[in-house]
């Protein structure tokens, strides 16, 4: 599995992403209605989120996000 | 602005493909991929599309030519030979599509790279009806079609603060030479070209390791991804620290 970028979350990183596959699996074909792994994803992103915080990455974050819409507006419009 | 556009068919069913896509890194082309984390996951309650939106860590490096161009200092301290990209994916497997877009998210101003990638199952009855009988594995195909767009907002508004020293037309700027000789439009398609070039092999490698995946995946099933993965990891010797740590 790819790693994570703040190293003490590989662990639980590794564990969600195992069950991510489990489930996307099920989903694929059509049966993804269960939450298996909402837990192990809330305990990675709290994980993860502290250690963004921490790098200072979690605004450049939001900001990419916010903006992501943004721009494409803005391409059509220039182009 | 510049795009790129390639359309590709994998032989393989959407539901591979799309697996391979989540599982793609490590693989041994992809040895400029750092990190990767999920940020956010859900299933959207109406139409259960399944989104996802990932942060990739990358090495990369401000091309040379690039950095020619831009001011002394600019590029240079700053540029630390890692990139973050924001990926957000959309998967309908009912309809059997996937959408995905990746972007850069620092040196925007510079260069903003926004990679889109449709990737659709293909339905052929012929195709089904020739291979009656014979294995069912490769009988679906799912065809990608990527577009990459380039933008260079170099020299524009307040980033740089150019515009202002290309009307000055000032013999005192230390800029004069070779930045007077391009104009601010000039510089920018010089950049977008740059990065159009370098697309082009990095789309390749792309889906040379997606083929990787996708027949680790054929071969081992999940557990043989999981195991070649392992591998990769292990040569790209990802223990050692990142710089921004």
């Amino acid at each position: 599995m790819a790693a994570s970028i703040a190293p003490e979350c590989n662990d639980i990183k590794e564990k969600y992403d195992t069950c991510f596959l489990k489930w996307y699996s099920r989903y694929l074909r059509g049966n993804g209605q269960s939450n298996d792994c909402d837990e192990l994803f809330s305990k990675y992103k709290t994980c993860l989120h502290k250690s963004l915080k921490e790098k200072g990455i979690d605004s450049m974050l939001d900001d990419a996000r916010k903006s992501s819409s943004e721009t494409d507006a803005e391409f059509l419009k220039k182009s | 602005m510049k795009f790129f556009e390639n359309k590709f068919t994998y032989d393989y069913s959407f539901p591979a493909v799309s697996l391979a896509y989540f599982l793609r890194y490590p693989n041994p082309y992809s040895r400029h991929v750092l990190t990767t984390d999920v940020i956010d996951r859900y299933v959207d309650p109406t139409t259960q599309r399944l989104h996802t939106t990932r942060l990739h860590l990358k090495k990369s490096k401000v091309p040379s030519g690039i950095l020619k161009l831009l001011p002394k200092g600019m590029g240079g301290s700053d540029n630390s030979g890692q990139s973050y990209i924001l990926e957000t994916t959309i998967v309908d497997p009912k309809e059997g599509w996937m959408e995905t877009e990746s972007r850069n998210m620092e040196w925007t101003g510079i260069l903003s790279v926004v990679e889109k990638q449709r990737y659709q199952r293909v339905h052929s009855d012929d195709e089904v009806r020739a291979l009656d009988g014979l294995s069912m594995e490769h009988k679906e195909k799912t065809t990608v079609r990527t577009t990459v767009t380039f933008k260079s907002r170099l020299g524009q508004g307040k980033l740089l603060g150019w515009k202002k020293a290309d009307h000055d037309g000032d013999d005192d700027a230390p800029k004069k030479g070779f930045f007077s000789s391009l104009s601010t439009a000039g510089i920018q398609r010089t950049i977008e070209l740059i990065g159009v070039s370098r697309t082009r092999d990095a789309v390749l490698k792309s889906k040379d390791g997606m083929n990787v995946v996708l027949e680790r995946l054929r071969s081992g099933g999940i557990v043989g991804v999981l195991e070649g993965m392992r591998r990769d990891r292990e040569a790209l010797g990802l223990d050692v620290h990142l710089k921004r740590m």
